[in-house]
């Protein structure tokens, strides 16, 4: 075979086993020896830029946005609240008293909600292995308004005042948290020991205190 | 572990992640987006050679994904489904802006094709064992167009000729006659790369 010859077939030889005669070649001529050792590692190597770069957190907050600008993303995400000017501090704390009403909220709702599997169960296993049907986790929000509690008919008599587009708002992100904790209650019901449910009833009510917080923080509007 | 059950406190796998997508959850999104993000970006990376550019696709990519996230019903691998799309968006993009997708054979003629270097009894000249990631990095980017994009579908992303040829509209013997140039023009810009560095 000539280095001409090897060459016309180099393609497959790269990317598969050299045949008896092309490996007779390779054995008495360097220089394609070399060429085809040198293409074998780039090919191999190649493989080391995949995944090598990622992208600024720039990419996912604008995705993010338009994910919720073209309403997939539907639940368990942040509640936006709108930028205000900060209010003196008299008045950021004439609202005060809902802070510990909606920590105290989150406490029992986590109480009430956690059952671990006793220790003692004398068919633990049993219990375990016969969980309830699953339905599929409803979003709230779409269907209905969730119903406002008192202390969430106090929180928006606060926030009265303020202009009607501002309370929609309120209103709407209040909507919001009240429909994540639904959806969570709802599926924790069916399933206690879900984990995943659990940290997101958490963190409904962690938005909802923080929406609470807002109305101290914004009370002088 | 896998980067999925970090994010979620070891609960969330990707096959989770898809389903709770599906119903809108914005978690789930992330999470999915943080398991293929580097192999998104990297591939729009190489393909465009621009920064600015290679975030727009990505962003894009993950864009069209999640509207059709409905619609992945698991009969391929949400991964190949994934860089399919990407691979889409990317080609779309470089036909936007009239950039050669697949090269006119004339770019390297007489350059590579057919003239190995005749280099008997000299090892020092072989690449094998020098080539870094970086300096890889640096020859695939000085590639022409045409030629980087089968070198990266094939080489980087382990496409088969066969899908490349179907995803860039060329023939199977195409993309493999422009893979083996692209190889080839890789090993010449890298021996030069090489000898430069020599001199310094």
């Amino acid at each position: 075979m000539t280095c001409f010859e090897f060459e016309r077939d180099l393609p497959e030889c790269v990317e598969g086993q050299p045949s008896p005669e092309q490996q007779a070649h390779l054995n008495s001529c360097p220089a394609c020896s070399g060429l085809l050792l040198d293409l074998n590692s780039i090919a191999s190597q190649a493989k080391m830029l995949s995944a090598a770069e990622e992208p600024s957190a720039a990419v996912w907050n604008a995705l993010e946005q338009r994910l919720r600008s073209e309403g997939l993303i539907r639940r368990s995400g942040p509640v936006y609240l709108p930028a205000e000017a900060k209010p003196s501090f008299m008045q950021r704390w004439r609202a005060a008293w809902l802070i510990p009403v909606a920590a105290v909220l989150a406490v029992v709702a986590v109480v009430k909600l956690y059952h671990p599997v006793n220790v003692g169960d004398k068919n633990p296993v049993a219990t375990q292995s016969q969980p309830q049907p699953q339905a599929p986790v409803q979003v709230a929000r779409g269907k209905h308004k969730p119903a406002l509690s008192h202390e969430d008919q106090q929180w928006l008599s606060t926030v009265s005042s303020r202009p009607p587009a501002q309370l929609a708002k309120f209103r709407s992100n209040l909507d919001q948290a009240n429909a994540f904790i639904e959806d969570a209650q709802e599926s924790l019901q069916q399933d206690p020991n879900d984990v995943y449910m659990q940290q997101m009833l958490m963190n409904a009510y962690e938005q909802k205190q923080m929406l609470y917080e807002m109305v101290v923080d914004d009370s002088s509007h | 572990m896998t980067d999925a059950r970090k994010q979620q406190g070891e609960k969330l796998t990707e096959a989770e992640a898809i389903e709770r997508a599906k119903q809108g959850d914005a978690a789930a999104f992330k999470v999915l987006y943080d398991l293929h993000k580097r192999r998104v970006y990297s591939l729009c990376l190489r393909m465009t050679q621009n920064t600015a550019s290679a975030e727009d696709l990505t962003q894009e990519a993950f864009l069209q994904l999640f509207r059709k996230i409905g619609t992945f019903r698991g009969e391929s691998a949400f991964s190949t489904w994934l860089h399919r799309m990407s691979v889409n968006v990317v080609l779309m993009q470089l036909r936007k802006k009239n950039l050669p997708i697949v090269p006119i054979d004339d770019t390297l003629e007489g350059d590579e094709e057919g003239t190995i270097k005749k280099e008997p009894g000299a090892p020092d000249e072989r690449l094998a064992g020098s080539i870094d990631r970086l300096r890889l990095q640096r020859a695939v980017d000085e590639l022409p167009p045409g030629y980087r994009t089968i070198f990266v579908l094939h080489d980087v992303e382990g496409y088969e000729h066969n899908e490349i040829a179907e995803m860039v509209g060329c023939s199977i013997g195409n993309s493999k006659s422009q893979l083996h140039k692209a190889r080839l023009k890789l090993r010449e810009l890298l021996r030069v790369d090489r000898a430069e560095k020599a001199r310094k």
